[in-house]
């Protein structure tokens, strides 16, 4: 009785505080919220401004178009085309990206020997721009002369050269394990930083009570990392979905679009065929799909934090 | 003591400096030049026509600024867009017409004097003018040729190059026969100008890129070129999987000694000369199917309409950029043909052999059509060429399909 009493005085008492305080701190706040509503907003109406009308390939706003630009997206099979292959190359590349990265991060959350060194070289990657890392990749696999249908050749493997940038059969699947490879750095640093808050005596206790090392991980590692796994996975989410160098420097979206996602897609729409009004009805559609990821994001984060608390 | 005279100083010399550069700069009549990278020595041959055209023109400052080619049409159409478009821009010459049809470059017609037109080699100047009207000049000028390992032919028994597409077919069978790992007939099929590397083929059947307002790509001598092409690569006459060689990769394999016979441009050469000095090569026209063709490229220097300099900005093409002197050392530094009549009499010129197999083709050469959305037909054409090549779909379907979409661009 007396503790809710207490609690209503001082609630009250920080309602009063807020409200002579509520004005002058808006108005501090004001010319950066202004700013960001700027910046965030003006792109988003001009996008959209585009997309409702015929633009030409040098931005000159002609007459108003409706939905024209979005029908013509829908009439075009390699529209369809690049939006399956983005799903598929998202879901693949951060859902291997994940399962690689967890068992990464329990290992350099062991202490063994030389621990330091591993994660420095786990982390080094991250440090190399994603057009390099590609460039890299592109020269390996040449058909002809790269290093990797060497290693192959000497290996006894193949016994002619094999062009794997060639088909999409074999350019796709490369192009996803390269995603996920440059995505690891990151996705390990984020789960390793959720390992080490989960303090060592929770293991003790339970290594006393007789639970095997997999019962561990299923039933403890797992669900205390739950909140950084879904950050990972929504934040790989978007940058994966958004990527661009790897499969620009590698194919190009070739053969005959065949490895064009969604991003590569709207370049060669925007840069090369000067559609720059398709292109934004185009990235409106895409800015649409990652929106739904952003809220996924922030109910999970919302829920994590509820359950915390 | 000497602190407070080192502030005076530096107080003075600022006030100098405030008072004296707005002075320069309103006197200066500035022009800035785009310039496409064609090699490392690019710039430096403009900053020559620079110093030239200065040292005449003190009260002229011209700005260059250095774009690949890759971004050179995404740069040029931000800057338009942003209205802050340059005074003179080198484009590809297949861009012009969206520029014309835009009213973004300035038809050079009343500037051109007829003895400055009559310089020019008549082909060259052609695919800048737009429905009578010029709307630039012609700064490089390629054409295509068949370059062919003199000793690879000769192992397997040809000592004349093949003339015909049969003898191409017939050359790198048996330079394939022989055995010594290397391929009869580079075949491109990646990334920009697969379409083009297709083009030879079409063109020497007879067919045309556009007929009648619409794509030609579908005719009967497209489907027999196609047909040629993915025959030779079935039959293991190029190197395997071509959708996974783009031009370089291509190249290098004719480089190495590994291709008998490629389809290039001149400056195929000058790379042979410095990568690989000992291949012993030659070159030959591109081969024949019912008829002779190449395919002619130019790229076109233009003044923009937003200029406020037109007029210097074109004595500037006409007194430097275009002077004789200039334009020898562009054309034989970056290895391209001459575009004037002077150059061509140029003793660097006259007495390459070589070169003359370029030049000799120019007669039957076939310049891009200038038609709207060049970019996207040649991307749908090399799309259905990469199905074709993969085996994923038979010439005639692919290339009626890739038509109907270039008809729908080239309409719009």
């Amino acid at each position: 009785m007396a503790l809710s009493v207490d609690r209503t005085a001082h609630g009250g008492a920080t309602r009063m505080l807020d409200r002579t305080r509520t004005l002058p701190a808006l108005l501090l706040i004001l010319p950066s919220l202004v700013l960001c509503l700027w910046i965030i907003g003006y792109p988003i109406y001009d996008v959209a401004h585009t997309s409702l009308h015929s633009v030409n390939r040098f931005g000159v706003v002609r007459n108003f178009a409706g939905f024209a630009n979005f029908e013509k997206l829908f009439d075009d099979p390699i529209f369809y085309g690049s939006l399956w292959r983005t799903i598929l190359w998202t879901v693949t590349v951060v859902g291997g990206t994940i399962l690689l990265s967890i068992p990464i991060a329990v290992m350099l959350n062991d202490d063994f020997f030389g621990r330091g060194v591993a994660r420095v070289i786990v982390m080094l990657p991250w440090a190399i721009s994603l057009a390099m890392t590609a460039i890299v990749w592109r020269w390996s696999l040449n058909g002809q002369y790269g290093m990797f249908n060497a290693t192959l050749f000497q290996l006894g493997l193949i016994d002619g050269p094999v062009e794997w940038l060639a088909s999409f059969d074999t350019a796709f699947p490369i192009e996803i394990a390269i995603g996920i490879l440059v995505s690891i750095p990151f996705t390990s640093t984020v789960l390793l930083g959720g390992l080490s808050s989960i303090p060592a005596d929770v293991y003790e206790a339970a290594t006393i009570d007789g639970a095997t090392g997999w019962q561990r991980f299923r039933y403890m590692t797992l669900p205390l990392m739950k909140p950084f796994l879904q950050i990972a996975i929504v934040l790989n989410v978007i940058n994966v979905f958004n990527s661009f160098p790897i499969i620009w420097v590698l194919t190009q979206g070739e053969p005959a679009n065949s490895t064009d996602i969604l991003v590569t897609y709207l370049y060669k729409l925007a840069f090369r065929y000067g559609r720059l009004d398709t292109a934004a009805a185009m990235s409106l559609i895409m800015f649409a799909i990652l929106l739904l990821f952003t809220a996924a994001y922030i109910a999970l984060a919302a829920r994590s934090t509820e359950r915390e608390a | 003591m000497n602190r407070r005279l080192a502030v005076m100083m530096s107080g003075v010399a600022a006030t100098a400096l405030l008072a004296l550069s707005p002075a320069f700069a309103q006197s200066k009549t500035e022009i800035r030049v785009i310039v496409a990278h064609y090699s490392d020595h690019t710039m430096g041959i403009f900053q020559g026509m620079e110093s030239d055209f200065e040292a005449a023109h003190p009260d002229v400052d011209i700005k260059l600024e250095d774009v690949s080619w890759d971004n050179l049409q995404q740069r040029l159409t931000t800057d338009i867009a942003g209205g802050t478009a340059p005074d003179i821009a080198i484009i590809g010459t297949r861009w012009l017409l969206d520029y014309a049809a835009n009213d973004i470059a300035e038809p050079i017609d009343e500037y051109m004097t007829p003895e400055f037109k009559a310089k020019f080699i008549e082909a060259f100047l052609e695919p800048s003018v737009i429905d009578g009207v010029t709307y630039g000049l012609p700064i490089a000028a390629s054409a295509r040729a068949m370059y062919y390992n003199k000793d690879l032919l000769a192992n397997a028994g040809f000592n004349e190059p093949p003339k015909t597409w049969d003898e191409v077919v017939k050359a790198a069978q048996a330079v394939k026969d022989k055995g010594e790992g290397a391929y009869g007939f580079g075949m491109q099929g990646k990334e920009i100008e697969t379409d083009i590397y297709w083009y030879y083929a079409l063109w020497t059947h007879g067919g045309e890129l556009v007929q009648d307002g619409k794509s030609g790509i579908d005719s009967e001598a497209g489907v027999k070129a196609a047909t040629l092409y993915k025959s030779m690569i079935d039959q293991g006459l190029t190197q395997p999987s071509p959708t996974g060689s783009n031009r370089q990769d291509m190249e290098s394999l004719f480089k190495q000694g590994r291709a008998a016979m490629i389809l290039s441009g001149p400056w195929l050469r000058g790379q042979i000369k410095s990568e690989a000095p000992n291949l012993n090569y030659a070159l030959a026209p591109i081969p024949v199917g019912t008829t002779q063709a190449t395919y002619g490229v130019t790229d076109t220097i233009m003044i923009f309409k937003s200029s406020e300099h037109k007029d210097v900005a074109w004595q500037f093409l006409e007194e430097t950029a275009f002077s004789d002197k200039h334009r020898v050392e562009f054309s034989k530094k970056e290895g391209f043909l001459p575009v004037m009549k002077a150059e061509a009499a140029d003793p660097t010129f006259a007495n390459d052999e070589q070169l003359q197999a370029f030049t000799g083709m120019l007669p039957y050469a076939k310049f891009a059509p200038l038609i709207p959305n060049w970019e996207l037909a040649s991307d749908a054409a090399t799309a259905a060429l990469q199905r074709i090549y993969q085996g994923q779909a038979e010439p005639q379907a692919a290339l009626t399909e890739a038509a109907e979409k270039i008809n729908e661009a080239i309409q719009e």
